[in-house]
């Protein structure tokens, strides 16, 4: 299963104010609070570890059909630099996902499956595919094979990225 | 005897939700879904809100009615129906 988030840190900056009294608190562990508090760029960190609990809450909500606003449960680890990407790992109770980070263009974009895998598997979609939802869980079609595929849609100020498994 | 601060305190379902509408407006990327706000209106479905922004609207609401939201409570944030129920539950527990 997959999920994506992308944060346009332009907009970000505008619009959140994270510095405000009780906010980091509100969604983000201790050990999240270090490595924001140790980071060289404190707010890039923050959206880093925000769209990974965003990219890991898609792929719960898509398994369970669950709506619940729970970020500070969502706990990410340190990353580790692999060639263009941070990758690491977010826990929630007892599952495990993993998660690929990517700092480009102004923005902040993570990929998170729960299968390490899966990376391997993941399509990158155009803005014009058609998404299509079931019970607010996002798909694509594959005219190809004829059936409808997962897929996760994340939009956010200039940017849109899709992906489909 | 009466409890006259409790009457004062204890806020109706009208006025908080006005109180939750100033909160909110700030953050809506939806103005049509906003006019038309009733209680089953999704934060983020709806109003287009975007959850880094829920924060902001949860920390907003802890201000405003003096209340503490606690993490549980945040969990089910996600409209107004919610959102009005827990903060009456806590203004009842104060």
């Amino acid at each position: 299963m997959i999920g994506n988030d992308i944060v346009d840190l332009a907009v970000a900056e505008v619009e959140s104010n994270w510095r405000r009294k009780g906010y980091l608190d509100k969604i983000f562990t201790m050990k999240e609070q270090l490595l924001i508090s140790k980071a060289c760029n404190p707010e890039i960190m923050v959206w880093m570890l925000w769209s990974r609990k965003e990219a890991c809450y898609k792929i719960f909500n898509r398994q369970t059909h669950i709506r619940i606003f729970n970020p500070i449960q969502f706990e990410c680890s340190e990353m580790v630099l692999e060639h263009t990407w941070f990758s690491g790992t977010v826990q929630f109770k007892e599952i495990v996902y993993h998660t690929k980070t990517e700092i480009k263009k102004e923005a902040v974009y993570t990929v998170a499956v729960e299968n390490e895998s899966d990376f391997l598997k993941i399509r990158e979609l155009g803005k014009s595919e058609l998404v299509l939802k079931k019970d607010s869980i996002p798909y694509v079609y594959d005219s190809e094979l004829d059936v409808l595929k997962p897929a996760s849609v994340s939009h956010h100020g200039r940017f849109t990225r899709i992906i489909s498994i | 005897m009466c409890d006259f601060k409790k009457i004062r305190i204890m806020k109706n379902t009208e006025e908080i939700i006005e109180q939750l509408k100033k909160i909110v407006k700030p953050y809506v990327k939806d103005q049509d879904a906003f006019d038309h706000l009733t209680e089953t209106t999704d934060f983020i479905n709806d109003l287009k809100i975007n959850s880094a922004n829920l924060v902001d609207i949860i920390l907003d609401v802890e201000e405003i009615f003096d209340i503490v939201i606690d993490n549980e409570s945040m969990e089910r944030m996600l409209d107004v129906k919610s959102t009005l129920l827990i903060i009456e539950t806590k203004l009842a527990e104060k």
